[in-house]
């Protein structure tokens, strides 16, 4: 095996690192998408016996975002195995106690239950916030493009950028502005 | 107590508008510091004439050029706004975050419709915190419960 063969070997089987920014993103629509670098479906050389999986880092899981009144709609059911043992959380009530959890479910339920899941699972790395140890952030070697932009709010905008935007229409001649 | 600020008020019937108060005379302001109509003051001899003079307003030279004038200037912009666009819903918006009246927007039914759905959906997801009541808590993330989460609306759930 010739030198550059050999690197070729190494390249396409080595995991891969990727870094994801789920700030202001739908955990699920994101999970399907998270899903396809964990499992190593983007991969030609993808077969469900071939352990071909990368690691995705993601940070800002805290700042993940649900649509309408999602995070009161949506309820986790958990059954102890004890009579009376059910309980039933609403998604922001979860959230509040583990800014990760939501993220990490949404992942793990879009898998199929099989042997792997479990060991795919490993292989996803989540943080509340930006805070990631440089020992992970280190291996990282691309970064996993958002699925849609992070809304920027008004109060992050100078004064003149505000003032200078085209508008829309003129105030009457007679308007008192408040 | 009523003055039509385009009048000239002789100084004796002030006078006598505010001495029959009961209240001690205090500075007074008729219109906010961001005004369209000016109050000017002008002392002859015995004689002190208030009135309200028009200001040009600033929107004037960044105004959007209404190519269709038969429709409303958002129909004419052909816009396709959505709930993050906060510069353009921005505008149809008081300081303390209430909706303009159609008198003042100038929009048609259907768009002023959609418009106040929009300024809801940006106001609920928090990305005009400083446009609120003096009261509010304006930091979106302090807010009661579930509504401290981000969220984001779909457009296309507006009736109209």
């Amino acid at each position: 095996m010739s030198a550059l063969k050999r690197v070729q070997q190494w390249a396409t089987f080595a995991r891969v690192w990727h870094i994801y920014d789920a700030s202001w993103q739908n955990p699920f629509k994101s999970a399907e998408l998270l899903k396809k670098y964990l499992m190593g479906l983007h991969k030609p050389i993808y077969h469900p016996m071939n352990d071909c999986g990368d690691h995705v880092i993601v940070i800002n899981s805290g700042d993940i975002a649900l649509p309408g009144d999602e995070w009161k709609r949506r309820v986790y059911f958990h059954h102890t195995g004890y009579p009376g043992g059910a309980t039933w959380t609403l998604a922001w009530e979860l959230h509040s106690k583990d800014p990760t959890m939501v993220l990490r479910k949404a992942v793990y339920n879009s898998m199929d239950g099989n042997l792997q899941r479990r060991y795919t699972m490993e292989r996803l790395h989540l943080f509340p916030d930006a805070n990631v140890p440089t020992n992970l952030l280190k291996n990282v070697s691309n970064q996993i493009q958002q699925l849609k932009a992070k809304p920027k709010r008004l109060d992050h905008y100078s004064e003149n950028q505000v003032k200078q935007f085209p508008k829309i229409f003129d105030y009457p001649k007679d308007y008192i502005l408040k | 107590m009523l003055l039509n600020m385009n009048m000239i008020v002789p100084l004796g019937i002030l006078r006598n508008v505010l001495f029959q108060s009961k209240f001690p005379i205090r500075s007074m302001r008729i219109f906010p510091r961001l005004q369209l109509k000016e109050i000017r003051e002008v002392q002859n001899e015995k004689e002190l004439v208030i009135y309200g003079e028009i200001v040009p307003s600033e929107r004037a030279n960044i105004l959007l050029k209404n190519t269709h004038p038969q429709a409303c200037p958002l129909c004419a912009s052909g816009l396709d706004v959505k709930h993050t666009d906060i510069l353009i819903i921005s505008q149809f918006v008081r300081s303390d975050g209430c909706m303009l009246p159609r008198r003042i927007t100038g929009l048609c039914r259907t768009q002023q419709k959609r418009m106040s759905s929009l300024v809801t959906m940006a106001q609920k997801a928090g990305l005009m915190p400083n446009l609120n009541p003096a009261n509010s808590k304006k930091d979106p993330k302090k807010r009661f419960q579930w509504k401290k989460f981000n969220k984001y609306f779909d457009e296309s759930t507006i009736k109209s």
